[in-house]
């Protein structure tokens, strides 16, 4: 077995032990009203078990990005799928470091998954190890994505903490007008994180079915010289096509549920036949989302937020405000250290100026700043507690979209880190 | 003196000092001074330890008012917010700046339609270089410098002024509290906490059955420290527009000739280009044959500092070489300031230059050789009998709106030249002739045809070249970006000490314990500037080491919802 190989299997190992572990976590907070024990003495028995498992996990993950790196000949951050995998190593060391230092067993509950959903997310992108081009080749690939993603994780962890604080302080049974409205910010929330599964859950779903259906649109455009240049673009759906790529052709359509043409096309001003991927990949993770949540409510009967709510019965909030607090406080100079000064100073010497307004520099600039606002509120009255766990996990949506968003939706010079 | 806000228009504490307007907490004993906040209930507000600010002067003047302006943390957050926002808005459409060669009036109506329209006659087209982005950030900067003065000399004189005893009334309001009967000699007591606080790093000061234990105090300095370095980073950055201190061009290097850098005495020759691509064995099976990933580009380069006959351009400039390296992306060529980056490269050969020789058609008989540079050619030939005069050159030959020939380029694409021949059998003016060594151009602009309108219907001489090896190409081209940037130390240093701050400032924090026995009762009161949990968690642990075993929780005083 080459080292590649085994690279992917214990990396499906961490996978699963991540999984065990949430289980645990959520059994040991649960379990505590029916075990027959003293609720304390379950809790911390099964917690113990729980960060066991977590900590194995974390243990196979390294062994992962360890092999990668040998089998490879360069540190395993060059890709999205590499990216990917690495963030959600480091969201569970940033959990393990503040689960050191509070001894939350509740907290597992909730950061835990957060790594699972990035790991998932990972494997939608081609797993293959590439080589490096040129302008990846230096020691600061190494310095400053590592260091980014570890800033990151903890603004991860602060996100956890900081929607458990939503979710133990928001009054669900309240029908007063100021509740409500958190109530619905809390679900809306929660809902949006059901899509991200349910976008995880379709692509898994039609990758696993094998299917594919091509789009073929033909462009001509009029070059200064006043010659036509024709050049023909190909999108191959990994989903069934709900909306065609604007002004294309089906080249090869495989029928899904009874449906043999895409419903609708993409507006004018989704140029290229990938915005019309992307947008059809939008939808389905909608539908999905929407199905999973609405299946949810059948089973339990209430908004997400209220079912939720008594697991955190019992913690107390200014524990989870300072926990978001402090997270965030130990990720943002990591943060500033590896998103902005290392990706100032090798900008510098890959590209020749420390800081060029392209998307990404500025997405990583616009996180910087939304969490000195953060750091800044909290030194004002009246934004401890409630409004600063909503930016928290405001801010971790700003994360995401600065790693993620940047790259389906504006393309820069990072565009090697190629979301597909 | 009168005052707009009588609330603190008596500064006097009832321990006999007297503390300037805006003095929240006593300087001395640290009772507070608002009497809305005397009479309330809670937490203490601690910051910059209840000190008056500069901002909290009275009568305000046009100064003060700016003054207080920037001193606002609520205006820096908004100024934050709004440059956050102004970032955000540039990132909607590619920024101009982003292309070599566009017209912006166009270019962003024909690509995103309408929407880009408004984009460009926003101006957010060039977002990041509008007045109101640059005047955002220089007004963070002001923040940054006012909001800093404004309270770090005040705090700085409170903590290094403090005094040991504090009115009661500060210690139980704040958010670490532990009131409890205490049976012990007070002093005796007090003393025998010393050894445990200063095992965990405290500085202790005693003043009779008082206590005042600090320590980490260097990190309440860690904001200002950092928003030290961003002012230092932001002048910097603004110092990169100053005239010399600041060169970007990008060139082309021909291989194998020492081009000069303008605005400068060096010149630098690409001896070798090279790029290199993976082999299919080193790509995934997934990728071979479909695609091209580039492994590597390089430049031989070697850099020289002109000596003497830099101007003139009749001689030819002497050179020494000062430094040579293999210039990478991720590693540019450095001499004294002056760097050179891989930008870009064209594999196209460049003529470099020919040989021709002149020959009688009538007789078929060939004269001598001569060499003909491109960039830099003699002025007058000899070849056999006859002289040839440069009258005109071009190097990328073509047609300008009034029909005249014209270079479109400074680079050798299509190179022309227009000589006048006088000699043996020639009219006395001599006669024009239009040369391109290229045999492409030669029959695209038809040099048979205007050399016959020239010379007329006897015309007998033409230049050819008869081998290839009177041919000398250069076989590439690499485009290097070479920039000079005097500010850069500046920007690091400034970032390096953003950096220190923010190590200062969140990896450690400030804490102090106050304490007095009195009366059979032990008030000790506690504070932190973040990381509460760790902070109770020691006091505890610290009061074990004299027998008190106390409740973690119990010491929570946070507003009363623990």
């Amino acid at each position: 077995m080459s080292l590649l190989d085994f690279s992917s299997d214990v990396f499906i190992v961490a996978f699963f032990l991540y999984s065990g572990a949430f289980m645990l976590y959520t059994i040991a907070i649960m379990g505590r009203r029916w075990s027959g024990r003293k609720p304390e003495e379950h809790t911390a028995r099964f917690g113990k078990i729980a960060f066991i498992a977590s900590s194995l996990g974390l243990i196979c993950h390294f062994a992962y990005f360890i092999t990668r790196w040998m089998g490879s000949g360069h540190i395993p951050v060059s890709n999205m799928y590499e990216f990917m995998t690495f963030l959600s190593m480091m969201i569970m060391v940033a959990f393990t470091v503040i689960f050191a230092i509070y001894r939350k067993i509740i907290l597992g509950v909730f950061a835990v998954p957060v790594s699972i959903i990035v790991m998932a997310y990972a494997a939608v992108f081609p797993q293959e190890v590439q080589p490096l081009i040129p302008s990846l080749k230096s020691i600061y690939l190494n310095i400053h994505v590592t260091l980014a993603a570890l800033g990151e994780s903890f603004f991860a962890v602060g996100f956890a903490a900081g929607l458990m604080y939503l979710l133990r302080t928001v009054n669900f049974d309240s029908t007063a007008r100021s509740d409500r409205k958190q109530q619905r910010l809390v679900e809306f929330t929660l809902f949006s994180i059901i899509v991200i599964i349910g976008f995880l859950g379709s692509v898994f779903a039609f990758r696993g079915a094998g299917y594919e259906s091509v789009f073929v649109r033909s462009d001509v455009t009029i070059d200064s010289a006043g010659q036509g240049d024709s050049t023909i673009e190909k999108v191959s759906y990994k989903m069934p096509p709900i909306v065609a790529p604007y002004q294309s052709e089906t080249e090869h359509f495989q029928p899904f549920l009874g449906i043999k043409e895409p419903l609708f096309e993409a507006p004018s001003w989704m140029n290229g036949v990938n915005a019309g991927r992307k947008f059809n990949t939008v939808i389905w993770s909608l539908l999905s989302g929407l199905i999973l949540y609405g299946i949810l409510r059948l089973i339990i009967r209430k908004p997400l937020g209220k079912a939720i709510h008594p697991v955190l019965d019992g913690i107390d909030e200014n524990d989870l405000d300072e926990i978001t607090y402090r997270a965030i406080a130990i990720g943002f100079p990591i943060f500033t250290l590896g998103a902005l000064i290392f990706a100032m100073i090798w900008a510098q010497i890959a590209w020749g100026r420390f800081w060029g307004w392209d998307p990404k520099e500025v997405w990583a600039l616009v996180t910087w700043l939304f969490y000195s606002a953060y750091l800044h509120l909290r030194l004002a009255r009246g934004w401890q507690g409630r409004r600063s766990a909503w930016l928290a996990v405001l801010g971790f949506l700003v994360v995401m979209f600065t790693l993620v968003g940047v790259n389906l939706v504006i393309a820069g010079l990072h565009s090697y880190a190629g979301t597909d | 003196m009168t005052s707009k806000e009588p609330l603190v228009s008596n500064t006097k504490c009832e321990c006999g000092h007297q503390n300037p307007v805006g003095t929240v907490l006593c300087e001395a004993c640290g009772k507070p001074l608002d009497e809305k906040e005397l009479g309330a209930e809670g937490n203490l507000e601690m910051r910059y330890d209840g000190v008056a600010r500069r901002s909290q002067r009275v009568n305000p003047g046009l100064i003060d008012r700016v003054w207080n302006f920037f001193s606002s943390v609520k205006i820096a957050i908004y100024l934050i917010v709004l440059t956050l926002l102004g970032s955000m808005l540039g990132t909607i459409f590619p920024q101009e700046s982003t292309f070599l060669n566009i017209d912006a009036s166009t270019y962003y109506k024909e690509t995103y339609g309408r929407a880009g329209n408004i984009y460009y006659k926003l101006g957010l087209s060039h977002t990041y270089e509008s007045w109101w982005f640059v005047t955002l950030l220089v007004m963070i900067g002001a923040s940054l410098v006012i909001c800093s003065l404004d309270r770090v000399l005040p705090l700085y004189k409170a903590l290094t002024r403090q005094k040991v005893r504090k009115h009661r009334q500060f210690l139980t309001r704040q958010k670490a509290v532990l009131v409890t009967p205490l049976t012990a000699e007070p002093e005796a007591w007090v003393a025998g906490l010393i050894e445990p606080l200063k095992k965990k790093g405290y500085r202790v000061k005693i003043d009779g059955s008082a206590l005042l234990a600090e320590k980490h105090r260097f990190s309440r300095w860690g904001p200002y420290v950092i928003h030290i370095g961003l002012i230092i980073f932001l002048l910097a950055v603004l110092a990169r527009g100053l005239p010399g201190l600041n060169m970007d061009q990008h060139l082309a290097f021909q291989q194998g000739e020492a081009t000069r850098i303008p605005d400068t005495t060096y010149y630098l020759k690409n001896e070798q280009f090279t790029v290199e691509f993976y082999s299919d064995e080193e790509m995934p099976e997934e990728f071979r044959g479909k695609k091209v990933l580039p492994k590597l580009y390089e430049t031989k380069a070697v850099l020289y500092e002109c000596t003497a006959d830099c101007t003139d351009p009749s001689r030819e400039p002497q050179l020494s070489e000062v430094t040579s390296h293999d210039i990478r992306v991720n590693s540019p060529l450095s001499y004294k300031g002056l760097k050179a980056y891989q930008f870009d490269y064209d594999l196209t050969p460049v003529l470099r230059s020919v040989q021709p020789v002149l020959v009688n058609t009538a007789t078929g008989e060939g004269y001598s050789k001569f060499r003909l540079d491109m960039k830099n050619p003699e002025r007058t030939f000899q070849s056999g009998p006859y002289t040839l005069s440069l009258k005109e050159k071009y190097m990328d030959f073509g047609l300008n709106d009034e029909g005249q020939p014209a270079s479109k380029s400074p680079y050798p694409n299509a190179p022309a030249f227009l000589f006048l021949i006088t000699g043996p059998g020639l009219p006395e003016e001599g006669q024009q002739y239009f040369y391109f060594p290229k045999q492409l151009d030669k029959e695209q602009f038809q040099q048979q045809a205007i050399n016959d309108r020239l010379g007329g219907s006897g015309r007998f001489l033409e230049l050819e070249v008869q081998d290839m090896s009177d041919v000398d190409f250069a076989a590439s081209t690499s485009y290097l970006n070479i920039r000079i940037d005097r500010a850069m130390p500046f920007v690091w240093v400034g970032a390096g000490i953003v950096m220190l701050g923010l190590i200062l400032g969140f990896y450690w924090q400030h804490r102090r314990i106050w304490l007095r026995v009195e009366d059979g009762e032990l008030v000790l009161g506690g504070h932190t500037n973040k990381n509460w949990f760790g902070f109770r968690r020691e006091i505890v642990a610290i009061l074990q080491k004299v027998d008190l075993i106390v409740d973690e929780k119990s010491l929570d005083n946070g507003g009363g919802l623990a």
